[in-house]
Order: structure tokens, then C-alpha cells, then sequence
């Protein structure tokens, strides 16, 4: 492999040659977006299209082979727990961004608060989706409707694990005191609060879809 | 437009405020009702996709990096 090192004239900075980069050179950068950040964007973007299809997949089930009801007799959705879980993840976003807004002032407090308060709202979520399939009544292999509801809001409760997860490593990180006020020093949790936007984003679109409509 | 957090949570509103018209809309009247005005949501935000990405391009020139930049 060619070395990136520019060949010095003979005599002239043999000791400085040395200390010179060798290898690949270093990999071009945007000035409008940092790599972690396009990194999380463009898995987004694909998460989008995995949603699309399961999307795609209800209103197929449910417009094209056209049941007499939707949901199905004699099964009925917990509209109002769904609807309280939905109000909870919500708040999280909003706890996120506090935590955010904090560490890009500088205050630390308020991020490892705002941190922890969306961890705990999370978790709750996951609680209260996992006790309604336990309540509902039906399972996966009950006719396409149950197929597709729990595959559609299964896939939702795999991205607010995978969320959680993200913001547990970050939590730890900032209560040990990881992070700062320079946007560089706090990738760590701009970039989970991106994705937990995202799956926020998501449940609205999940929840107006599946048990409203 | 820089792309962060804060522009992300921008759109946390917007689709919040999108999905409780439709859902609104659906609980106040009719189901179809809130399903058409969520289809008619979506078709704008398509089409508003879709314009902010042909004015990113067509600006691509003048913004750091583009051949017609000066700092």
C-alpha cells in the first residue's frame, strides 16, 4: 500500500520524516454533520423503510382482505392503557431534549436529571406494553390481525429496547462524568436522543395507525 | 440547517401535533374521516420532503465544500 508520508529532501527534516502520518489518509469530514451523527441518520433512514414494510403490511391485511370489523370480534385493543403509554413516551422526548439542552449549557445536573427521568419513562413503556400482551386475549397466531399487531407493535417495543439500551450506556457514562459543553464532547447523548426522537416518532405514527384508526 | 438533536425534536412536534389532529379527527367523527386527513398529512410531508431536497442540492454549490463556496 502507497504511504501517505510526503518524501522530504535529502538532509533536510530527517527527524521530523520520522514522526510523520504514515498510512491512509485521514477521511474527509462534512462541516455541516458529524460522522456519529449522519452514522445514526442514515440508520434511521433505514429503520424507516423496515417500518414502511410492516406498514405496508397492515393497511394490506386490513384494506385488502377487508374484514366485517377491524379488530376482528370478538377482540378489542386497550385504546385508553395505549393511549396512556403513548402520553408517557412522549413525555420522554421531551426529558431527552431537557437533558440536552442542559449539557449544551453546561449543566450538568440537569442532563444526568433529564437522563435518568427518560431512562425510568422508558422503561415504564416497555412495562406497560409488555403487561397489555400479557391482558390482551389474543396471541400471534390469532388470525392475520394478531400477526400483524403483534409484529407491528412488537417491532416498536425492539426499537425501545435497543433505545433503552443506548441510554443506559449513556446515563452510566454521564453520572460518571463523561460528558461536556462542547458539541463534540457529548455525541455520546445527542446521539441516542436522536434515535429515542425517532422511536418516539414512530409509536405516534404505530398508535394512530393500529388502535385509532 | 444544521442536523442535530434540537432539529430532530422540531419533528417530534410536528408529527406529535399531526398525529393528534388525526387522531382527533377519528375519535370526534369518523375513523375514515381521521384516516384520509393522515393521508392527506402524509402527502404533504412527501411533497415538502421532496422540495426541501431539490433546494439542498440546487444549493449545494455555494455551502463549504462546493465549488462556488467563499468563505
Amino acid at each position: 500500500m502507497e504511504s501517505a508520508s510526503v518524501p522530504l529532501p535529502h538532509g533536510a527534516g530527517g527527524h521530523a520524516a520520522e514522526h510523520e502520518h504514515h498510512g491512509p489518509p485521514e477521511a474527509n469530514q462534512s462541516s455541516r454533520i458529524d460522522r456519529q451523527t449522519l452514522g445514526i441518520l442514515l440508520f434511521i433512514i433505514s429503520e424507516v423503510m423496515l417500518f414502511g414494510s410492516f406498514f405496508a403490511s397492515y393497511f394490506f391485511l386490513r384494506v385488502v382482505v377487508n374484514p366485517a370489523s377491524w379488530p376482528p370480534q370478538p377482540f378489542e385493543l386497550p385504546v385508553g392503557i395505549a393511549g396512556m403509554n403513548t402520553a408517557i413516551l412522549v413525555s420522554s422526548s421531551f426529558t431527552i431534549h431537557y437533558a440536552l439542552e442542559g449539557i449544551r449549557k453546561g449543566n450538568k445536573q440537569a442532563m444526568k436529571l433529564g437522563l435518568a427521568l427518560t431512562w425510568l419513562l422508558g422503561l415504564t413503556f416497555l412495562f406497560v406494553q409488555i403487561n397489555e400482551y400479557v391482558h390482551l386475549g389474543f396471541s400471534v397466531r390469532t388470525e392475520s390481525f394478531g400477526t400483524i399487531f403483534y409484529s407491528l407493535t412488537g417491532l416498536h417495543g425492539a426499537h425501545v429496547f435497543i433505545g433503552l439500551t443506548l441510554l443506559t450506556a449513556a446515563t452510566i457514562r454521564a453520572f460518571r462524568g463523561h460528558f461536556d459543553k462542547a458539541p463534540e464532547k457529548h455525541l455520546g447523548v445527542e446521539v441516542p436522543g436522536i434515535y429515542w426522537h425517532f422511536v418516539d416518532i414512530m409509536w405516534i405514527i404505530v398508535f394512530a395507525t393500529v388502535y385509532i384508526l | 440547517m444544521r442536523i442535530n438533536e434540537r432539529a430532530v425534536f422540531k419533528w417530534v412536534l410536528i408529527v406529535g401535533v399531526a398525529g393528534a389532529s388525526v387522531i382527533g379527527l377519528a375519535l370526534l367523527t369518523r375513523p375514515l374521516l381521521g384516516s384520509l386527513w393522515g393521508l392527506v398529512l402524509v402527502i404533504a410531508g412527501c411533497a415538502y420532503g421532496i422540495r426541501w431536497t431539490r433546494e439542498w442540492w440546487r444549493s449545494s454549490r455555494s455551502r463549504p465544500g462546493g465549488p462556488d463556496y467563499k468563505p
